[in-house]
């Protein structure tokens, strides 16, 4: 199967699978999901409790491999290549927020936002540097070891780290969840505003309603399959879905 | 409790099995030493019994003189004797194929018993039994090319030529003497009459009787003056004189243990103080639902003994092949060991090495043990493992600022003020006290140094270089513990290669001083016997040959009496200033000048022992002018002369005692005559004199360089163990260090770095490992070889063998890399998702 990218969509997955193990043990983790992410789009990816959506991530971001279907990230099917081509891929146009352990405990916030950039040999761009710290009100924080900083802080760290090299989309695990309600609420502002104004891609793994309203669409799985999705959500409308799909 | 901690145990086979490996082949060294010791032991007790059991009584006299002729017979002739044969040994020099004495030595020629009481091994042939037969010993036979039915020759005491037919070959076994100068064995009376002895050795003697009754019937028909032993006694003798000297090769090689269990006590502790910190949470948990404080510190003890008692084993079955192996090598080397000893394995070793390995074991997880009962239950509920973060504590630089001085000032102390053996034991206490000085300021250390030693890395490496330096640095204390172990080998590997190049070219300083000559030509007996004049005579004749000086020697009574009395007794070596100035050695005070009849020049330590200086006068009884009464014009360093003690003019020499000998012909070669034309010549005047011994300067000195290099391998490889064993510690700490960092590889992974990226940044951060390690020691080793050679009384020419020392730090530094292999595989194979997941 031949996968047609348009420029509206920064990813796009076909007929994905993931089986975990074999034989009698084989968990079916994904069982053949179609989804794209649109360009300059905030998307959150919602289900219950081991209904795939950080497999999906995975599989989407090449962190996985797949056992079936394809993956393209901008006009590249990342499912055929090899791990250094993934590994130099990732440099290249995937950015990350995971839920904890994002920073580099021997860096400081600036090393750590810069890093990226430093491991493909890439010179920082400081017009956006300046435009994404200020936006961050990093600024003061930036000479700072991460743990000096607070949990809030240390996830804007990441997410300042992830738009520094423009990528083609940026995944997001559960960016929320270590952080309380109000620093939540303002990573999840900014990650809207990089949207917005920067025009970045961004998919997002939530299990909270809340943070998934942030977002422009939000797709549901269950069992591996994605079975249905909402555009403009409302906390109230993401919930009543997710409260249809557990019933 | 004891369940759960056997349960983790068994949970972690693979990490037991490598912290393990850093005691066991401490161990195995320690009970390695043992069980060679103990075989070498045993065996040498085996071969002196089976001897022994050949007879029932040995006599040696008391004192010096020789057991005579006439006490043979009176032996022969006490009742209850059934045989009694005298044995003797002296120098008996046989002539190599060149007719010239065989070796640097002359070969011993011994007796050979008959019957009953022969006790060599013949390894071919038979027993001389006729006075023209001569057996040798097949070591010599080998190298000289000689065969049974072979004629050689031997000279006497007198350089008569005596030619006798080879008979047989035997093996000189445990006799270290007679396997180094080789020997030759002749019935009794020949050897007398070779050797020139007085009388024999011992006498052993057969009876009829009980051994001890004929001990005693022997004993009341000698007389005073002899031991009488039974054969039993006369083994149970030699077994404590061999077990000795064994001793000594069991304290050294110990000492090497100790130092390699030191450093296995660092990786231990290095080991299980990371393994508390990976376990906060598990102990915190263990707190919640209950364990006490003494319980938590209990599990982690009796993991170590667990670990301890499993690392003995296996270094006891590793000592048990190493000390074999050892055994084997010796053998095989035709070592003066006992051949075909049963490997000994004494419940000694089996219990001092399992109880070394175990205190070690538990000893250094002590304070780690305290450490994980200060973790509070409430850790348990944390997310994250806090970092350790290491803060500089007024209190360690407080010690170590101590140490350190108190370490300084020893080892001033041993340079400046104290005087002989003791001042290189205080030196290198002092050494011992700076080095725990520099363990404890380590930590505090370890950031400038990592940032020193990375500065090019980090520069030349990109990414990876930039976070291995940061790496390297961000947890001192466990840098710190795992480079010091490091630290020790390769301190000690540069002290001792400092002390080598340094003794090196001393030596080399020295023998240009005294030995200023192209050949040295001397018997080959050593200093009792001479070169006949006529060598130096015909030496000056020949056109080859530029200049020729003589050197004689010999003992007179000499004292700093009043003129006119008699010096008594006490003997000096008494010889003469050579009349060519330019083998004269330097003046310390007065003149060579002025040597004329009647003077002397003495030697400092005589001077100052006598109290004599220049213008004053000594006695020397001479056998040709009686007493003698010299004035001192000049007195000279005997630490940097081979000068005799107290030298008159060579004219006056010949008078006072006469035309002796030359003991020692020192020869220069004509200037622009080619080194190997000079040496013909000087052969071909000596050769008419088998005994006379051509020595180059080079020779002189090739056989030092061997010698020092030998010295350099054995102490290389006995250090190498200690080297080992620090290695698998970085190994060791590396590997635990990228367990407990997998998300963060996996969240560089993520950010795209590759997998050879990754394994390159875990390698350079051994790298650095290595690398801070052995400059710290190469500094360390350095100094002290230094201060060592300061402790010695004469003036030294330091070096510092820069390649061998750059290769240590190379070699350190690849041992790192190597040591980071397995650890980087693993971390650079794991998958990114499985890291992530993994809380």
């Amino acid at each position: 199967m031949t996968i047609t990218t348009d420029v509206r969509h920064a990813v796009v997955a076909k007929g994905l699978a993931k089986i975990y193990g074999q034989g009698d043990a084989a968990v079916h983790a994904l069982r053949g999901v179609d989804v794209s992410f649109a360009t300059g789009a905030f998307t959150a990816i919602m289900g219950p409790s081991g209904s795939g959506k950080s497999t999906l991530m995975h599989c989407l971001a090449g962190l996985d491999t797949v056992t079936e279907g394809s993956v393209a990230i901008g006009d590249v099917e990342i499912t055929r290549l090899s791990d250094k081509q993934l590994t130099l891929l990732r440099r290249e146009r995937v950015g990350f927020v995971f839920q904890a352990f994002n920073l580099l405990p021997t860096l400081t916030a600036e090393q750590n936002i810069r890093l990226p950039l430093e491991i493909a040999g890439r010179q920082a761009d400081q017009v956006l540097f300046d435009r994404v710290i200020d936006t961050v009100g990093l600024r003061d924080r930036l000479s700072h070891k991460p743990s000096e900083l607070s949990g809030g802080q240390q996830q804007r760290v990441a997410v300042a780290r992830a738009l520094i090299s423009k990528p083609n989309v940026i995944f997001a695990d559960e960016p929320t969840g270590n952080l309380d309600s109000r620093s939540g609420a303002e990573v999840l502002a900014f990650l809207r505003r990089s949207v917005r104004e920067l025009g970045q891609t961004i998919v997002m793994v939530t299990h909270d309603p809340g943070a998934a309203s942030y977002a422009d669409r939000v797709v549901f799985l269950r069992d591996g399959l994605l079975v249905t999705e909402l555009t403009d959500p409302t906390p109230q409308s993401v919930l009543d879905t997710l409260l249809k799909l557990e019933a | 409790m004891l369940r759960t901690t056997l349960a983790g145990l068994r949970a972690h086979k693979l990490r037991l099995l490598l912290t393990s490996l850093a005691i066991a082949l401490g161990v195995g060294f320690i009970a390695g030493t043992f069980v060679l010791t103990d075989t070498i032991e045993v065996g040498f007790r085996q071969k002196f019994t089976a001897d022994a059991a050949k007879i029932d009584v040995a006599v040696r006299p008391a004192d010096d003189p020789a057991i005579s002729a006439e006490v043979l017979a009176k032996i022969r002739k006490v009742p209850g004797v059934v045989e009694a044969q005298g044995m003797l040994s002296g120098p008996a020099p046989l002539l190599g194929r060149d007719g010239k004495a065989a070796g640097n030595y002359p070969t011993t020629g011994i007796s050979v018993m008959t019957g009953q009481l022969n006790r060599l091994t013949l390894t071919g042939g038979v027993a001389p039994a006729k006075p023209d037969e001569a057996i040798l010993d097949d070591n010599t036979a080998k190298t000289r090319q000689f065969a049974v039915g072979d004629t050689i020759t031997v000279l006497d005491q007198k350089n008569v030529k005596h030619e006798f037919t080879l008979v047989g070959l035997f093996d000189t076994g445990v006799d270290q003497q007679l396997a180094s100068s080789g020997a030759v064995g002749f019935t009794t009376e020949t050897a007398r009459l070779m050797t020139g002895a007085k009388g024999f050795d011992r006498v052993d003697v057969v009876g009829t009787e009980d051994p001890a009754r004929l001990r005693d019937a022997v004993a009341s028909a000698l007389g005073a003056g002899f031991q009488v032993k039974t054969g039993d006694q006369l083994a149970d003798e030699l077994a404590a004189q061999s077990k000795v000297e064994i001793g000594y090769l069991t304290l050294l090689l110990l000492l090497f243990g100790l130092v390699a269990m030191f450093v296995s006590a660092l990786v231990i502790y290095n080991t299980f103080n990371i393994l508390v910190a990976q376990r906060t949470r598990e102990m915190a948990l263990l707190r919640c639902i209950g364990a006490t404080r003494t319980q938590i510190f209990g599990s982690i003890l009796l993991e170590s003994a667990v670990v301890g008692v499993l690392s003995s084993g296996i270094g006891l079955l590793l000592g048990l092949g190493l000390g074999a192996g050892a055994m084997a090598v010796m053998e095989a080397l035709d070592g003066p060991v006992p051949a075909g000893a049963a490997i000994a394995l004494t419940p000694r070793t089996i219990v001092f090495s399992v109880l070394i390995g175990l205190l070690v074991t538990i000893g250094a997880a002590l304070l780690p043990a305290r450490a994980a009962t200060r973790v509070a239950p409430v850790a348990a509920l944390r997310s994250q493992v806090e970092e350790q973060s290491f803060k500089t504590g007024v209190v360690r630089i407080v010690f170590a600022g101590l140490f350190l001085l108190a370490g300084a000032g020893l080892t001033t102390a041993g340079i400046t003020s104290i005087e002989g053996d003791l001042a290189l034991i205080v030196l290198m206490g002092g050494g011992g006290v700076f080095f725990l000085g520099v363990l404890i300021i380590s930590p505090v250390i370890m950031r400038p140094l990592a940032a020193f030693v990375g500065w090019l890395p980090r520069r030349l490496f990109g990414v990876p270089g930039k976070l291995a330096v940061d790496n390297a640095r961000r947890n001192p204390r466990r840098a710190a513990t795992t480079t010091v172990a490091l630290t020790i080998g390769v301190a000690l590997m540069t002290l001792i290669s400092v002390i080598t190049a340094t003794t090196r070219a001393t030596v080399k300083t020295q023998l240009d001083e005294q030995f200023p000559v192209d050949y040295m030509i001397s018997d080959q007996r050593g200093s009792e016997a001479g070169v006949p004049r006529a060598v130096a005579d015909a030496l000056r004749q020949s056109p080859e040959i530029g200049s020729v000086m003589q050197m004689r020697v010999t003992n007179a009574p000499v004292a700093a009496s009043d003129p006119g009395t008699d010096p008594g007794t006490g003997e000096a070596t008494v010889g003469n200033i050579p009349s060519v100035p330019d083998f004269r050695p330097k003046a310390a005070s007065g003149s060579f000048d002025r040597l004329e009849p009647g003077t002397v020049a003495l030697v400092d330590y005589l001077a100052r022992e006598w109290n004599r200086k220049v213008g004053d006068t000594i006695q020397v009884k001479t056998t040709e002018a009686g007493t003698v009464t010299l004035t001192i014009v000049a007195t000279f360093d005997g630490r940097t002369s081979d000068q005799a003690p107290v030298s008159v003019p060579e004219k006056e020499f010949d008078r006072y005692f006469g035309p002796l000998d030359d003991t020692r012909v020192f020869v220069n070669a004509k200037d622009g005559v080619a080194p190997e034309v000079a040496r013909r010549a000087v052969e071909a005047v000596a050769q008419p004199y088998p005994t006379a011994l051509v020595m180059s300067s080079t020779e002189l000195r090739g056989e030092f360089d061997d010698a020092l290099d030998m010295m350099l391998m054995i102490f290389g490889g006995l250090l190498g163990l200690a080297i080992l064993i620090s290695i698998l510690g970085i190994a060791n700490t590396l590997s635990l260090s990228v367990h407990e960092r997998t998300h963060e590889s996996a969240l560089l992974r993520a950010l795209g770095l590759t997998r050879p990226q990754l394994r390159r940044m875990l390698s350079l951060e051994a790298l650095l490992l290595g690398l801070i390690g052995a400059l710290v020691g190469i500094c360390l080793g350095t100094v002290y070889g230094w201060a060592a050679m300061q402790t010695f009384p004469f003036e030294i020419q330091f070096r510092a063998p820069v390649g061998q020392i750059l290769s240590f730090l190379a070699l350190s530094g690849l041992a790192g890399v190597l040591a980071a292999l397995l650890p980087a595989r693993r971390a650079s194979r794991a998958s990114i998702v499985g890291a992530l997941a993994s809380v």
